[in-house]
Parts: C-alpha cells; structure tokens; sequence
C-alpha cells in the first residue's frame, strides 16, 4: 500500500511544492545542477511515491517493497525534493545539495540518502539491475514490482537493450520501464545528436508491452501506470515530457540541462508555481 | 601431492553443496555454462541458474538485482569478457554500492593461450585492486579454492575470485586453512625469496627444488588474498631475503608484483625486486600454455634462470 495515495488533484498541487522545492534546491547548489531534467520527470515521480509504489519509510527494509530505481541519476535533485516531501528524508537537508560531503551527493548515493536503492550516475545501469531485482522477486514469489526510470538520450547506452532482451525473456512483467522522453540531452536534442525514434516500436520489438503518455500531465500518468497489468510481458511506458517542465523559461531548453536558477529567476520561477 | 582438480569444477561443487545447505545461490552465466562446467548444477537445480545471453553488463547487473533481492548472485564466465566488457558495471553497480555478489574470473591469466590476447586475462588484479572495495582471491590449487570459495559464499560484500583455465594440483593437504589476508609460506628460503598467486605458485615450487640442487635456498610465498593482504605477515616473510622474485600470469603492473613492490619499498628496506609476468607495454603472446610462460620467463625454468642471474650475481 502507498501510505499517501492522493487523489489526482492533490497529486497536482504536490508536484507544485515538488517543483518549488526543485527551484530553491538548485538555487543553493554550489555546484550547478540539473534543473531541466529534475523537472521533466516530476509527476512521474509524485504519481510513484505519492500514489502508485507500495513503499514508504516504514517499509524500506520490507523484502515485499516495490523497488524504484533512478537510472538517470542526474536527475537527483527531483528525486531528493520528492523523498523529502515523502518523509524519507528531512526536508531541511535539500539546501545542502551537492554541498561538501553532504547527504545529497549530485548523484544518487544509497548509503547518504534514505530512501535511495541503486547508486547511479553513470548511464545504462538502471535496467540491468532492475531485471534482476524482477528476477528475483519472481523466484521469491513476491508481488513486488520494479519501476525504473531512464532518459531518452540514456537509451543509447547499449546495455538498456542488453537488459531488454533478459527482461522479455524471463518475462519479467512485474518490471516497469518508464522512458522520461524530454527529448533533449546534455548538448542538445536527442533527434540531432543520436535518434531514438521511433522509440515504442524498438521496444515492441525487444518483446516489451508499450504504452505512452503525456508525462507532465498527472491524470493521464496516473491512469496509464495504473491501466498496467500482467501479461506475461515487461512494461515500458513512454512519457512524453518536456525538459524543464512547469516554468515558463526553462521548459524545452537544452542550457537548462545544466542551469540553475539564479538571482530574479528564483522567485519568476516561485511566482509561476504557486498554489491557485 | 597429486589430486589434480579444474577449479571451475571445485566451484561448482561448492555451489552444489551450498544450496544443497540451504543458501539461495543463484549462478548469472553469459552463455557460459561450457566454460563454467555447470551443467551438474543444472542437472541437480533445473531452474536456478539464470542465463543472459553474451551479455556482460547485463550478466553483472542482473546478479546485483538479484542480490538485492535476496539471492546470493554469483557470476561464472571468462575472466576477460567479465572484467573488460562488464569493466563499469563491476565499479558501480557491484563495488560502489556495496553489492553482495561473487564475481569468478574463470581462465584467468593467459588459460586460452592461443586464442590470443582477446582472450586473455592478464590486468584483472590490476583493475580490481583499483577498485576500493571489492574483496580479491586468487587460489593456487584445488582444497585453497575451495575453502576461498566457501568463505565468499559466506561473506557479505564484493569478491573477486581468479580461477586459472587448467587442472592444478593439490599444494596442501586436508589440514590447511585458509584464512582471508593471510599468506602462505611453502618452503623456507633466504637466498631468494619466490612470491605468487594462482597457479604460478606451482611454478615457483619447481623452480625452488631446481634451485636447491644448484645451492640456492629459496623462499616459496603464495598470496591467495590479494585484498585483504596480511602486508605485515607478508614483510616478515620477506625482510630476510637478499632477494625477491614476483611471478605471475598478470601484466607485471598491478598485480602481486606491485603489491610486493609496494611492501618492500613502503618498509624502506631495499631489498632487490625483479617482478616477472607479462613485460610492460606487452601483451601475452598467442601461444600453448607452456611455450606462452617459457616466452616470458614465468616457467620454472624461467624462473630457475632469474634466480640463479640474480643469487650469484650474473
């Protein structure tokens, strides 16, 4: 059971505060940060820890816990806001991101953060790990689900597919790959530097069952995550977002990749996210 | 002693009688069940081995998934392919996070003589010891093996364990104890003292008999437990030697030649070093096992030779 599960609308006006913690998050980095890909991936996120993943602090050495792993790790500083706004974390930690040996490293570190399962950063090493976790959640005869979370630009790395191939194989649908299809990358868009496209058929190819969704928009994340069942297959819902989603001059902006908010964007940005 | 076992045989024993015990050993393969000579694991345990594919990364991600899960992963293929193709995986997601999987380099060092240098394993100890964490084995013989092997099983955390690709004979007899650091003196010796891991032990054994009928008396060290290493128990073994040979089927950077080089020189005793394995900026040549260490001097006669140049001061 999530211990929230919120409704769609407050699952909105969460992913609000999410966003506005994102922005003073980064604004207090010492180090840059990576505002545009934090943002992308919020309702994906909030709908998760908020509504949809068995899993909470209570639960975090239950062996029936679902399982969710952050493949694109630089997108951390979302994943730090969300597991403060959940209790996995003191809220009060978030201005110390990427501060000297902080608990809120620029990539995600389970033996600093609470809540946090696979040490990422390096691209590609999400969905391998995730297969085995549904493996042996299979063998173990346990509900458990996997949910992972990568980029568009991340799949170029050649072992997503490695993985994919295993997961199909061992017929993991307990497994739930969720592309965060912004769009863009380090250097630009993902069409110019390396294509993706189209995305959903490679995937239906490798054997995985495939929907899509507007990922910035909760109802239909929700309802999407939630319309998944079992069939004997690995998901892979395709959430097609836009990098730095939420805030007017940020959205769909490569600079943002690595940006942070600084001076009068601070409270341009606050202002936009307020609560109605 | 005789009793000559592969040691990918006695790891499979081991497996056997694990879950047999009741671990829940889980083996990760990349279509390499031949090379691992698994198939009576597979016959005893129909559905337990997971195999990916040729498939490095996913071979060593999948076993951590599964150890995060509760299974005790532990990954059988060819060392080259497991330490190069699978180099980020083992750093991140094995060392990094601390994972709970037996890595086993299977024909380690050059085992596949003439398949040539893609095949070959000779920097495995060199990047692993770079590595922070991650615990590093390389057994001698069949009865070290297998109780390095029993010890992993039980320990929790990364463990690399280096399997040479040949049958080796036994050094040891029933009562030897393997303990994780410790290092194993064969023979007594103060001319020169011979220091190996993994199956050049028996290398040096030779040569420390050719040796003694030409009236040098050699030192015969085996270090099974590159990390942990007991460098202390290592230095004392060594501090009384007017020299100090290194042999191993390993670039001669990196591996227990460094190791001993690092000892010797952070106690500031002076004592000469000549580290023989794979010459610096060489590859291994694509040769039969025997003619590839007669090549670079890591044959007993190679070693015989060594000694002898540096005892009588050639």
């Amino acid at each position: 059971m999530n211990p929230f599960a919120l409704s769609v609308t407050d699952l909105e006006k969460r992913a609000r505060a999410v966003r506005r913690r994102i922005v003073l998050l980064n604004a207090n980095s010492p180090a840059g940060g990576h505002t545009g890909a934090d943002l992308s991936q919020v309702e994906i996120l909030t709908a998760l820890y908020f509504r949809i993943l068995n899993c909470s602090p209570q639960l975090i050495n239950s062996d029936e816990r679902d399982i969710y792993i952050q493949s694109k790790g630089h997108a951390v500083g979302g994943y730090y806001c969300v597991l403060a706004e959940a209790g996995f974390i003191p809220v009060e930690w978030l201005p110390t991101y990427q501060h000297a040996d902080s608990h809120l490293p620029g990539h995600p570190v389970k033996h600093k953060t609470p809540g946090v399962e696979l040490n990422t950063g390096a691209l590609g090493h999400g969905l391998p790990v995730a297969v085995g976790i549904a493996l042996a959640a299979k063998r173990n005869n346990s509900q458990r689900r996997v949910f992972v979370v990568t980029g568009d630009g991340e799949l170029a790395e050649g072992s997503n597919w490695e993985a994919a191939l295993v997961a199909a194989h061992y017929q993991l649908d307990n497994l739930i790959i969720i592309n965060d299809k912004n769009n863009l990358q380090l250097a630009g868009s993902t069409k110019d530097i390396l294509n993706t496209d189209p995305l959903d058929e490679k995937w239906r190819a490798f054997g995985m069952e495939v929907t899509e969704c507007r990922g910035n928009d909760m109802a239909d994340v929700v309802a999407t995550i939630e319309g998944l069942q079992p069939h004997g297959k690995p998901h892979v819902v395709i959430a097609n977002t836009t990098k730095g989603a939420g805030i007017s001059f940020i959205q769909g902006r490569a600079e943002w990749h690595h940006r942070i908010p600084k001076g009068d964007e601070i409270e341009l940005a606050l202002e936009e996210l307020k609560d109605e | 002693m005789s009793n000559s076992e592969h040691l990918a045989t006695v790891m499979v024993n081991a497996f056997i009688d694990a879950v047999e015990r009741g671990v829940d050993l889980v083996p990760v393969v990349a279509d390499s069940t031949s090379t691992a000579k698994i198939s009576p694991f597979m016959k005893q345990f129909p559905d337990r081995l997971v195999n990916v594919g040729i498939a490095e990364q996913t071979l060593v991600g999948t076993a951590v998934g599964l150890s995060m899960g509760g299974k005790i992963a532990v990954t059988c293929n060819a060392a080259p392919f497991l330490i190069s193709r699978a180099n980020e995986q083992i750093k991140v997601d094995v060392c990094y996070n601390n994972s709970n999987v037996k890595l086993f380099g299977l024909n380690a060092g050059a085992s596949y003589g003439p398949l040539a240098s893609t095949h070959h394993s000779i920097d495995d100890i060199a990047v692993l010891r770079g590595f922070g964490n991650i615990e590093i084995y390389a057994p001698s013989c069949p009865i070290e093996c297998r109780q390095i092997i029993d010890y992993a099983l039980e320990h929790v955390g990364p463990v690399y364990i280096r399997l040479d690709g040949k049958a080796l004979p036994e050094l040891h007899d029933a009562a030897y104890q393997f303990k994780p650091g410790a290092i194993n003196q064969l023979r007594e010796g103060d001319d020169v003292a011979l220091v190996a891991m993994g199956s050049t032990v028996h290398e040096i054994v030779t040569a420390a008999a050719q040796l003694a009928d030409l009236g040098i008396n050699a030192a015969v060290i085996n270090v099974p437990s590159i990390r942990p290493c007991d460098t202390a128990q290592l230095l004392t073994m060594l501090k009384n030697s007017r020299h100090v040979i290194t042999v191993e089927e390993h670039n001669v950077n990196g591996g227990v030649g460094s190791l001993v080089a690092e000892v010797l020189a952070e106690a500031g005793c002076g004592i000469p070093l000549l580290r023989l394995g794979i010459a610096d900026g060489s590859y291994a040549i694509a040769a039969d096992r025997k003619e590839m260490r007669a090549h670079h001097g890591i044959d007993a006669a190679g070693v015989t030779r060594s000694a002898t140049a540096l005892c009588k001061g050639a």
